[in-house]
């Protein structure tokens, strides 16, 4: 029996002790932070980049149920929104906060923009789309030189600041992750418990019996393209602020790969199952670092096993964070 | 105040589904649409609903027309079904799928579900109240947090019906809701569409089961290769001759299946002497 089996299993104790661990070890890690080399926490870092960007993903694949393969030209937007109106490069030099919002708008845009051509779309066929959207909008950027700099990328970002509080330091960044992280989980778990996310799961499980209870699957998927899209944005534009740099090359179609590898692996539909996601398909690369060539091939292993073992995820929908509140904190 | 067809036309290519089909439902009735297999039964229920386009004439519901509108339109004018083939949001609990149905009343309070989380539970604690009523009329209390693929087959088509009903239809139609029950079961099921045949609904059922049908319904339409063939009380369906012979055949079809029958007897039984 595995982990989150146990958890889930009928033995509140075992079950309870699990969760306890697995909370206190994560409070841990997040008291720890500060005072971990800035190596670590450039790994965790990116380890809370990855968790903000399958938290957006998710909403299009794990509530809706519509396979996006494309996701990281949303997260490209947001980077390259940051780079181009914080750096040399337009010569303008706008405020992180400022920014913000335009690039969660301009990736709200590009979501609609893909969400309206694949309404008609499911499965495959929108895999397919989506995916090419995603080269398309990388290729964009390559050939764009006179505005992104082509491959050679933007360099010499703005360093952030945010009401007068420079953000330039690892650990600064790892806060500014850290808060967004929570604030997004908890924003779009509330939206999955909304009347919202119940339409995007009966749209998951019947499409045509959804219309049939009169919801307009049309405006439901827009929203949740364009809600998935604006996390990936903001996510990519803290990316750009964090590295002071962009190029085409974070945007290929491996890191949408990766995303929804995180989802698939963690757990379907459920944000607890993102943070396990990620934590495996992030850290253990790190872990692994000293077998440099074998690293592939244990992570390509481990996730033969793990869908073999628990094909709902690490953490199934089914234990949602509700759950683990309840499991921790109630009777 | 009814629900009109006039000259209600479905086509595939050269094949007429339904044919200049006119005809009117009063409120407060149950009406049951029969025919044998074949007779455009469902493609009546599903043309109503929006399901399959209407190739000519139209369907209206208080003089306002339903055949124009896209499906999720027709539904929140209103129109609930039920399908032939269950279909029932399967990994949903039995309590989100009727929840789900509040869709179209409450969507554009979302933000303010989210951002605002005493309004959120006061919606969900409205949209609860209500389901569980339903629930509780379908004896599906129990099943609430179940998931709605793993209920047994008799009460997904109750939970079915339950969600056509949850935001208490002007429109019911029922695509044969007794498919595959046992007796105890559709004994039930009639006393509960009896139950919820209020003054201003319109139900339209579906049915193979005669006997369901002659109890239930207060007018019964005979379909019979996408014509109306009869419409009229269940004593006057039973009493009539044109609705046994779409049923059962002229006196000279019966002779000719009897011939045959007795044909494949008698080779089946040359056969099993050959094999002794």
């Amino acid at each position: 029996m595995s982990v989150a089996e146990t958890l889930t299993a009928a033995k509140p104790h075992s079950g309870r002790a699990i969760s306890f661990l697995v909370f206190a070890i994560a409070i841990a890690l997040i008291a720890a932070s500060p005072f971990l080399p800035n190596y670590y926490v450039r790994v965790i870092n990116s380890l809370l980049i990855y968790i903000l960007l399958g938290i957006g993903l998710n909403i299009v694949i794990g509530y809706t149920g519509l396979l996006d393969l494309g996701f990281v030209a949303f997260y490209a937007v947001g980077a390259y929104s940051y780079a181009l109106l914080a750096s040399p490069q337009l010569d303008l030099h706008w405020p992180f906060l400022a920014i913000l919002p335009v690039a969660a708008c301009l990736g709200a845009a590009t979501g609609i923009l893909l969400g309206i051509p694949v309404l008609r779309l499911r499965g495959d066929y929108l895999a397919i789309v989506t995916l090419g959207f995603g080269e398309i909008i990388r290729i964009i950027i390559n050939n764009l030189d006179w505005l992104t700099g082509g491959p050679k990328g933007i360099a010499r970002l703005d360093k952030a600041s945010i009401l007068g509080i420079q953000v330039a330091r690892p650990i600064d960044f790892f806060w500014l992750l850290l808060i967004t992280v929570l604030v997004a989980g908890v924003l779009v778990w509330r939206l999955e418990r909304s009347i919202l996310g119940k339409a995007w799961a009966a749209i998951r499980e019947d499409q045509d019996a959804a219309r049939g209870i009169g919801i307009n699957t049309t405006n439901a998927k827009l929203a949740a393209f364009a809600t998935s899209a604006t996390i990936g944005s903001i996510a990519g534009a803290i990316f750009a602020a964090s590295q002071r740099f962009v190029s085409p090359e974070s945007f290929t179609l491996q890191e949408s790969v990766l995303i929804v590898l995180m989802i698939v692996i963690g757990g379907i539909g459920n944000i607890l199952g993102i943070v396990a996601g990620a934590a495996i398909l992030m850290l253990l690369p790190e872990v692994l670092r000293e077998f440099a060539e074998w690293r592939i091939l244990f992570l390509g292993l481990l996730m033969i096993f793990l869908i073999i073992v628990r094909p709902a995820g690490i953490v199934p929908r089914s234990f949602g964070p509700d759950k683990l509140i309840r499991r921790l904190f109630g009777k | 105040m009814t629900l009109v067809f006039d000259k209600l036309r479905k086509q595939y290519g050269q094949v007429v589904a339904i044919d200049d089909v006119t005809t009117s439902f009063a409120p407060g009735l149950i009406h049951g649409l029969i025919g044998p297999n074949g007779a455009g039964k469902s493609t009546l229920i599903n043309m109503t609903a929006g399901s399959y386009s209407v190739s000519s004439g139209s369907i209206a519901l208080d003089g306002k027309r339903l055949d124009t509108l896209k499906k999720y339109q027709i539904a929140n004018s209103r129109v609930a079904r039920t399908y032939q083939n269950i279909r029932l949001f399967d990994q949903m609990t039995v309590l989100e799928n009727l929840e789900v149905c509040f869709y179209p009343a409450d969507v554009g309070g979302t933000w303010k579900e989210v951002v605002w989380p005493p309004y959120a539970s006061a919606r969900r604690e409205k949209r609860r109240e209500k389901c569980m009523d339903i629930l509780r009329f379908f004896d599906l209390q129990g099943y609430a947090e179940t998931d709605a693929g793993s209920l047994p087959y008799g009460r997904q088509r109750m939970l079915e019906i339950a969600r056509a009903l949850v935001c208490e239809p002007r429109v019911l139609l029922l695509d044969e809701p007794a498919a595959g029950l046992n007796h105890h079961e559709t004994a039930e099921l009639t006393a509960r569409l009896a139950a919820q045949r209020v003054p201003d609904r319109i139900t339209i059922v579906v049915e193979h089961d005669m006997d369901l049908v002659m109890k239930l319904c207060d007018n019964i339409i005979v379909m019979h290769h996408g014509k109306l063939l009869f419409q009229g009380t269940p004593a006057e369906v039973q009493a009539s001759p044109d609705v046994q012979l779409a049923y059962l055949g002229t006196a000279n079809d019966i002779d000719e299946i009897r011939a045959a029958a007795q044909d494949r007897r008698a080779q089946l039984g040359i056969r099993a002497r050959r094999r002794s």
